[in-house]
């Protein structure tokens, strides 16, 4: 039909179409590396978006503290009967760590994978659609925060960065669905430690799945998981959760634990980034180089 | 004064949609549920049939493009989906009565749209594995239930400053 084709406005919604399902594909297949234009505008309306996030952190703290303010009795009940664990736990924990530092010191060990460097951000944004779990924060590149670092609450982990930007940067959260987010954490079991990955997220029991656990070693619920510091960039020892269920593997041959998360994903307003002082390795999972972080980069 | 406000607000609603998401998912129930604000396109959907379509496509690609950089880094999603929503509602005005109650209806009916969409494309390139019953439960229904109560209570407020903005714009022509 000659008519169609003459048509200005179809051949404009065609080229439209084409230039949009090219730029869809272009920007989905890297999306890591971030193009200047896209780092200005980023940075722009981080620092809108910091404006009005201050008033709303107000608010929400409001709602936080009169939500605590509810559970008081609950929760001074619940304090009371630990509060005597607590103090023969206080005077243990003194002896162990000068007993460690006694112990590093005579065998001379100077860097620690549990040392990190807090870099103190506010959450500025969330992806509001909520389709992959994500944070924006309002440190950036600039304060010395690179892809991949850990990001905790006080609680334990919620998740780590995935994109920075001069002023902003990016955190996936613990509870995505992305397979290629991975972290290396350990369990400690009765003196025994099991290494694992926390990969993936169980949406209808809302936990954390710990996979590639030797199935020699048994764990029980209760057991606390904590980071290994093995991945190359996190710290090691920040909490992740507790085990709630053991099973098996897909194909039977390690085991599987459903690990509650520690910190609440729900209502963040102030997260950490750990900046590791021990060696930084991007590690050799995904996209990560494997290069030492700690020598190249402007410290 | 009208001129101004309008694009003011879209800014506002625009900062205000993750804040808002910050809330989100509430646990209901026992089930989880998700709350996407969608205060943005609503509102830009009134544009659309109380002032101006072309003007609203304009708003609708912009801030589109700003969405996708800023929370997606895929570029070309809202900015199409947008301008494409406010395309739809601008079109049904020679059609529909412009009462109040039939515009909130649709701009509600067009947002579920925008979420359908949505979820179907993020299942195509596997960022979820939601199915549409579970997308239903958790997400579409909550979502569509806290944006309908957004618009009742805001609906005759975008629609009074709109009407002032054409009022405005003919008293304009008239001089």
């Amino acid at each position: 039909m000659p008519h169609f084709l003459s048509n200005k406005r179809l051949l404009m919604l065609l080229v439209g179409v084409i230039l949009l399902v090219a730029l869809i594909s272009f920007t989905l297949s890297d999306r890591q590396k971030v193009s200047f234009p896209e780092q200005v505008i980023k940075d722009t309306v981080g620092l809108g978006q910091s404006f009005v996030a201050k008033p709303a952190g107000y608010v929400t703290g409001l709602i936080n503290s009169v939500d605590d303010l509810l559970n008081t009795y609950e929760e001074n009940k619940r304090l009371k009967s630990r509060l005597e664990e607590y103090g023969s736990l206080q005077a243990q924990v003194n002896e162990l760590e000068t007993e460690n530092k006694g112990l590093q010191k005579l065998v001379d060990k100077k860097s620690d994978l549990r040392a990190y460097n807090p870099i103190q951000s506010n959450v500025i944004a969330r992806n509001p659609d909520q389709w992959e779990e994500k944070l924006i924060l309002d440190t950036g590149a600039k304060d010395g925060v690179k892809v991949n670092m850990a990001v905790l609450t006080s609680e334990g982990l919620v998740g780590k960065i995935v994109q920075t930007t001069p002023y902003t940067s990016e955190v996936e959260l613990l509870s995505t669905n992305n397979t290629n987010y991975r972290v290396s954490a350990t369990v400690s079991s009765k003196g025994k430690t099991a290494r694992g990955l926390v990969e993936g997220f169980d949406a209808k029991r809302g936990e954390l799945m710990l996979k590639r656990i030797d199935s020699k070693i048994k764990l029980k619920k209760g057991d606390k998981v904590t980071t290994s510091g093995l991945g190359g960039i996190f710290p090691k020892g920040v909490l992740i959760g507790e085990v709630t269920k053991v099973s098996t593997d897909d194909f039977g041959l390690t085991k599987l634990a459903y690990v509650k998360p520690a910190a609440d994903f729900q209502m963040l307003d102030h997260v950490v980034i750990a900046k590791r002082q021990a060696t930084q390795i991007d590690g050799s999972d995904g996209n990560s180089s494997n290069k030492d972080l700690t020598s190249q980069g402007a410290e | 004064m009208a001129k101004y406000l309008i694009p003011a607000v879209a800014v506002l609603l625009f900062f205000l949609e993750t804040e808002f998401s910050l809330f989100s998912p509430i646990d209901f129930q026992g089930e989880r549920a998700y709350l996407v604000p969608r205060f943005l396109i609503l509102y830009l959907i009134f544009l659309s049939i109380y002032y101006d379509r072309k003007k609203a496509m304009w708003y609708g690609l912009v801030f589109g493009l700003l969405y996708d950089i800023f929370y997606i880094d895929i570029i070309g999603l809202y900015t199409f989906l947008y301008p494409f929503i406010c395309f739809i509602a601008g079109s049904t005005v020679k059609y529909i009565h412009q009462h109040l109650v039939v515009t909130t209806t649709l701009s509600l009916l067009l947002v579920a749209l925008l979420e359908i969409v949505l979820h179907q494309f993020f299942l195509l390139i596997q960022f979820t594995d939601l199915s549409f019953t579970e997308f239903l439960n958790h997400r579409l229904v909550p979502t569509m239930i806290a944006n309908s109560i957004y618009l009742i209570m805001l609906g005759w407020t975008f629609k009074y400053l709109l009407k002032a903005r054409v009022l405005e714009k003919a008293n304009q022509s008239i001089l």
